[in-house]
């Protein structure tokens, strides 16, 4: 194996499938990078067994030659080392050769780095896939999904199932629900597929892998074909192919648990809803129950409160556009809330109340795509 | 050093003799005068004793003793099971007596106490003071006190240590090099077997060698607990009676010595589910709960071990404290044979500022 690469574009790969690579995993083997080049150009691999990256380097692309290839082969090396050594590299270019089995020459600039290697035969391969459920999305929208609902996945290993974002394709709608059963974000986007029938259900996509997944993705148009199988998923980029696996078991069904019928409704400002909370919670984090009371007031007004024993309380008069229905007075984990707010993009947000004792729904005003729910919570 | 001058402190350590003991006796006179024992599980013969009174001591009986090898010393030994709500109820009057004396009562445990009589001191009557209090304390109670007298809490702890039982010791700050420092010291209050042990290996094997030890050398070796160790040596110890301490509680537990050592799951879930009892049964009685539980795993090697996990709504009833010890036990017991368990409740909150947070699968129709 001996190749010569640009620095660059060589240390975002590694970069890439370093955000795989987990110190702490069972298999030896799976704490390095494996690097397999052909003429082609050279393809860098990282594994925790759960989710795989592979990114690809081609030799040239339309513009330019990134890497020469001067011989083929594969080594694995251990990528707590050479993810760093190649970031700190000097050179414009980085060449890579394996003489001896499986000792890696890296060189840059005046720099040589000999570095031992494992066996790259030892290396699991990664999965392949039956590619007959499968459909699009551009890169930014699919990242706008996962900001707006992996927050609200359950950390809690008692249900496991909640840990992961569930994903549901019918209609041409894609729709992504996460909860921790005390909150739910839920959002909803066009497809595009070829496959006019395409209807999934129950593929639930473990937080941890689409907070990786979040990282490597980019804020352009370009597609993303979304790959989905029993037991994987695969995001499926350009040069980069994101493998996961999803989470056993069946997901709780949770369109029926979103009241229809409502009996206070609020519009106003997301900014002063937002900063009224922050502030709520400079009280009730010291209390550690993240409480905000919120209370309907004449004159299209709320008012938030927070106390806590210690340190004191705190009220607050806060506009509304709009307030109608009955009175209420309803209490709610504010810290909930404001992560459900910070990531609605919208200026004006609709809350629907059904009742001090009831979840209570969140919207942007100006379009159907995201919903978030809360419960409210009790005293003893 | 003529009284009005002086700016320090006049500091009481009361300390219960054999406390459970003599509030057994109080209940049954006829245990008056015998060698009693109070100890978990006396059927078994396999529990702890807990107290022994001075009759039982002069047998050589001593507390953490096996009941097995207690009645070996002493064979006609009287053992009773520990009653804590009498214990309770007695201290709660022998605190209460205290306070006719004071306000500034600082509760360390069941049995022992702090009080700052300053202010009588100023009259200069607190000697008179502590033999009323000891009086009253045998007439109205039936139990008997040792009384340390000092111008700090850790003089005057360590002065009711030494005349045991009915004493009244007073510890002058001028009077340590003959009275505290000669003492060893593992027996300085603060010390344990630990700690002591590597004080020895320094050579430092009486209270006086720790005293006259470079502070900054404990320091470095011992951190802040180090320097707080050379300075109480020295007589000095600035810390308040606070008569607050004691309701700041911070964890409410339970905890269990077995009977011998397990390895049958059965058998420690069966030990869980009672202490599971044990701590809500506690924490009802104070009136809180708490969001963080833990559970404590002490193997026959004596290697312990604790595990917590902090949970989003809070606890307090012995099903849910039951079920997540159980939880932590599958999750983190090793396997090996079990001496001790125990269920804390961490950082227990009052009730009434408790929340729970509703669960929204709860409201599916």
């Amino acid at each position: 194996m001996h190749f010569i690469v640009q620095r660059e574009q060589f240390v975002q790969s590694v970069q890439h499938v370093n955000k795989a690579v987990s110190s702490r995993t069972t298999i030896p083997i799976l704490t390095g990078i494996k690097l397999n080049v052909t003429f082609h150009g050279i393809t860098l691999t990282g594994s925790d067994s759960d989710i795989s990256i592979e990114s690809f380097i081609p030799a040239a692309d339309e513009e330019r030659e990134l890497a020469e290839i001067k011989e083929e082969g594969s080594i694995v090396l251990q990528s707590r080392f050479f993810a760093d050594i190649v970031k700190k590299l000097p050179g414009e270019e980085i060449e890579i050769f394996v003489k001896d089995q499986f000792a890696a020459t890296v060189k840059s600039g005046s720099v040589v780095f000999n570095l031992n290697g494992l066996d790259p035969e030892e290396y699991p391969r990664l999965p392949t896939l039956e590619e007959d459920q499968t459909f699009s999305l551009p890169q930014s929208l699919l990242k706008d999904m996962i900001r707006q609902t992996v927050f609200a996945v359950s950390t809690q290993e008692t249900r496991p199932v909640l840990t992961g974002v569930n994903l549901e394709a019918a209609d041409g709608i894609l729709l992504c629900t996460a909860t921790d059963s005390h909150r739910l974000a839920m959002r909803k986007a066009s497809l595009e597929t070829d496959n006019e029938s395409l209807e999934i259900k129950n593929i639930v996509v473990p937080g941890k892998s689409l907070n990786e997944l979040n990282k490597v993705l980019e804020e352009t148009d370009e597609l993303v074909d979304i790959i989905v199988t029993d037991s994987q998923v695969l995001f499926k980029l350009e040069r980069l192919l994101f493998f996961s696996r999803l989470l056993d078991g069946k997901y709780p069904v949770t369109s029926t648990m979103i009241p229809d019928q409502f009996k206070t409704k609020i519009e106003l400002s997301k900014r002063d809803l937002l900063q009224s909370l922050e502030r709520a919670l400079l009280l009730s984090r010291e209390a550690k129950n993240n409480v905000v009371n919120l209370k309907s007031l004449d004159g299209r007004q709320i008012e938030i409160t927070s106390v806590s024993v210690e340190v004191g309380k705190v009220t607050e008069r806060v506009d509304c556009t709009e307030l109608d229905g009955e009175e209420l007075r309803i209490s709610f984990n504010g810290k909930n809330l404001i992560d459900a707010l910070r990531v609605i993009d919208s200026d004006v947000i609709s809350i629907a109340f059904t009742g001090a004792m009831s979840p209570f729904v969140l919207k942007p005003a100006d379009h159907e795509q995201m919903l978030h729910l809360f419960s409210p919570v009790r005293t003893y | 050093m003529s009284t009005a001058s002086w700016n320090g402190k006049v500091i009481f350590h009361v300390d219960m003799n054999a406390f459970y003991a003599s509030v057994e006796r109080v209940h049954d006179p006829g245990l008056e005068g015998v060698p009693l024992a109070i100890a978990g599980n006396p059927k078994e013969r396999r529990g702890i004793v807990v107290t022994a009174s001075y009759e039982a001591r002069a047998f050589g009986v001593k507390t953490t003793m096996s009941v097995r090898d207690a009645l070996k010393k002493c064979p006609h030994l009287v053992i009773r099971p520990p009653d804590f709500d009498k214990y309770r109820a007695a201290s709660a009057e022998m605190f209460q007596l205290l306070e006719d004396y004071t306000p500034l009562v600082e509760p360390v445990s069941i049995d022992e106490g702090y009080m700052d009589v300053t202010a009588s001191f100023k009259t200069g009557k607190s000697l008179v003071l502590a033999q009323e209090l000891q009086k009253r304390i045998k007439r109205d109670l039936g139990l008997s006190c040792s009384i340390g007298i000092a111008p700090n809490k850790f003089l005057a702890k360590m002065a009711s240590d030494m005349k045991k039982p009915m004493g009244i010791t007073v510890l002058r700050k001028r009077e340590l090099p003959q009275k505290l420092w000669p003492l060893p010291v593992e027996e300085m209050h603060g010390v344990g077997r630990k700690t002591a042990a590597k004080l020895n290996g320094m050579e430092i094997y009486t209270i006086r060698d720790l005293a006259l030890y470079s502070g900054i050398a404990l320091k470095a070796r011992f951190g802040l607990k180090g320097k707080k160790l050379h300075e109480r040596a020295n007589g000095i110890d600035y810390r308040e009676v606070d008569p607050e301490a004691a309701n700041d509680i911070k964890s409410v537990g339970s905890s269990t010595t077995l009977a011998e050592d397990v390895t049958a799951k059965a058998e420690l879930l069966k030990v869980i589910t009672y202490l599971a009892e044990k701590t809500a049964d506690r924490m009802a009685r104070k009136n809180v709960c708490s969001h963080t539980i833990q559970l404590t795993i002490r193997y026959s090697d004596r290697k312990t071990i604790t595990r917590s996990k902090k949970l989003v709504n809070p606890f307090f009833s012995a099903e849910e404290i039951q079920r997540q010890a159980v939880d932590l036990l599958e999750n983190y017991w090793n396997g090996n044979p079990v001496r001790l368990l125990g269920i804390t409740a961490l950082h227990v909150i009052p009730k009434q500022e408790a929340y729970t947070q509703l669960d929204l699968f709860s409201f599916l129709k």
